[in-house]
């Protein structure tokens, strides 16, 4: 009787270890001509981890795989929490971008990771070792599957090589919130990129000051997608930085082109326009922009607010825009380009 | 007394070091940076510099308490983004840490296994 009752309370423990599993978890999650292929990044270096320490040894293998010479303990400085024994999520991200390289936070879902593993991309995981209501963080790094013995391959803690069944991996993941990060040369794309999200990354890594890894990123994303405005105004607004006027308003134009809903485009083509002299056009493309029925509050307010400073800016003696101002920049940008 | 004036200087520090790195942002004048253009397209209400920089400070003074010496927290919380200050200010003490615990969870295992045994559901350590 009472060993019954063990039995019954132990028996859904031993389903939650993935013991008792017996379906697939790799196979269906894997495309049709990849179903049988296993997948194994042995190249990726490996740190083994001191105490506490699985952050920094996870983030080196996965920067050193992306060509940062770097090791764990330089980035215990950056990314270890001495009081809470650990690591947070939201610095592995930051300490990626200090070395110039683009974290890329992938979607949740067993398949995503699968497709960076074999698009050669081993992903930094968040796994939760415990349970939901006793908890143990863990980051490891995945690098492999076997789809014919249904596991999946780590580096973790001080294994170089750990192979774990595909369902008891899938459970500490899920646990985890399905947490992965990949770690991007400038300029590389993840294997089923989000574009706001790889947009995002990219504006991040402009924003602490990495412009040339941002360019590389935005001119990335317009290959990709050329009909997102953001990417070329990403490109024109580094353009712009660096003193390329003409390059800058290139962009921008290409902006509005692709999306003529596109407000930050047509305000900083106003702000060119003006800065070469041709006042009237840019008061014009700005009440234009200002027209569009869908435009924010907030992009509203910051219009209004560039076209009271072209005001201000232009010479009380102005008569009109030069005929060029009609016209794309002159002499602008290397045909062919767009 | 000499302490808060050494708090006080950290606090000036801080500040430069935030008006400088946001310069470059603040000398385009007409010019919409691309991080205000995906934050204006989702309509996100993003903080004042002000409010801002309180956060960092505030971050910052988390990271010091959690062990981290204070130039380092200053270069550490100069690399996140606007976004990611808001979002670590009020519950960094509460979020994920990754540490390890493989230990921990071989011992949940082991005692599982054991008590397996000992129930007789399992034959494991028959065999040896």
């Amino acid at each position: 009787m009472r060993l019954g009752l063990l039995a019954a309370v132990l028996a859904p423990a031993l389903v939650l270890g993935g013991c008792a599993s017996v379906s697939p978890v790799l196979a269906p999650r894997l495309p049709d001509d990849a179903r049988r292929t296993a997948v194994d990044l042995d190249a990726t270096p490996f740190n083994p981890q001191t105490v506490h320490q699985c952050g920094p040894a996870a983030l080196a293998t996965v920067l050193q795989a992306s060509g940062v010479e770097v090791s764990p303990a330089d980035l215990v400085s950056r990314v270890y929490l001495p009081e809470r024994q650990g690591s947070l999520q939201t610095e592995l991200v930051a300490a990626t971008r200090s070395y110039a390289r683009l974290p890329y936070v992938i979607g949740p879902g067993l398949d995503t990771l699968l497709a960076e593993l074999r698009a050669g991309h081993p992903v930094l995981v968040l796994q939760n070792l415990g349970f939901s209501f006793n908890r143990v963080w863990h980051y490891a790094v995945v690098v492999g599957y076997l789809p014919d013995d249904d596991v999946v391959i780590l580096r973790s803690g001080v294994t170089r090589r750990l192979v774990m069944p595909a369902g008891r991996f899938l459970r500490t993941w899920r646990l985890a919130g399905y947490w992965g990060l990949v770690v991007l040369r400038p300029g590389e794309l993840p294997a089923t990129p989000s574009a706001t999200a790889y947009l995002k990354a990219a504006a991040d890594l402009e924003s602490i000051g990495q412009s040339r890894a941002a360019a590389l990123a935005y001119g990335a994303a317009a290959a990709r997608w050329p009909s997102q405005p953001t990417a070329w105004l990403g490109l024109g607004n580094i353009h712009y930085q660096a003193g390329n006027v003409p390059a800058a308003e290139h962009n921008y134009r290409q902006a509005v082109r692709v999306d003529p809903g596109f407000l930050p485009g047509w305000n900083n083509l106003a702000e060119v326009l003006a800065e070469r002299g041709c006042f009237d056009t840019a008061i014009t493309t700005l009440d234009g922009a200002l027209a569009q029925p869908d435009a924010t509050d907030a992009l509203r307010t910051l219009l209004l607010q560039t076209r009271r400073e072209i005001l201000a800016r232009r010479p009380a003696a102005y008569a009109a825009d030069a005929p060029a101002c009609g016209q794309s920049h002159p002499g602008e940008y290397p045909a062919g380009n767009e | 007394m000499r302490r808060s004036n050494i708090r006080k200087a950290g606090l000036y520090i801080l500040i430069f070091n935030f008006l400088v790195a946001t310069f470059p942002q603040q000398a385009l004048a007409g010019i919409i940076a691309t991080p205000s253009a995906i934050a204006a397209q989702e309509n996100h209400e993003s903080l004042s510099h002000l409010k801002e920089l309180l956060a960092r400070e505030d971050v910052r003074g988390q990271l010091v308490q959690l062990g981290i010496d204070p130039a380092v927290a200053d270069q550490r919380v100069s690399s996140l983004t606007p976004s990611e200050i808001a979002q670590l200010q009020p519950r960094l003490d509460s979020l994920p840490a990754g540490g390890d615990g493989v230990l921990v969870v071989i011992g949940v295992v082991f005692v599982v296994l054991i008590i397996l045994e000992l129930v007789g559901v399992t034959h494991v350590f028959n065999k040896f």
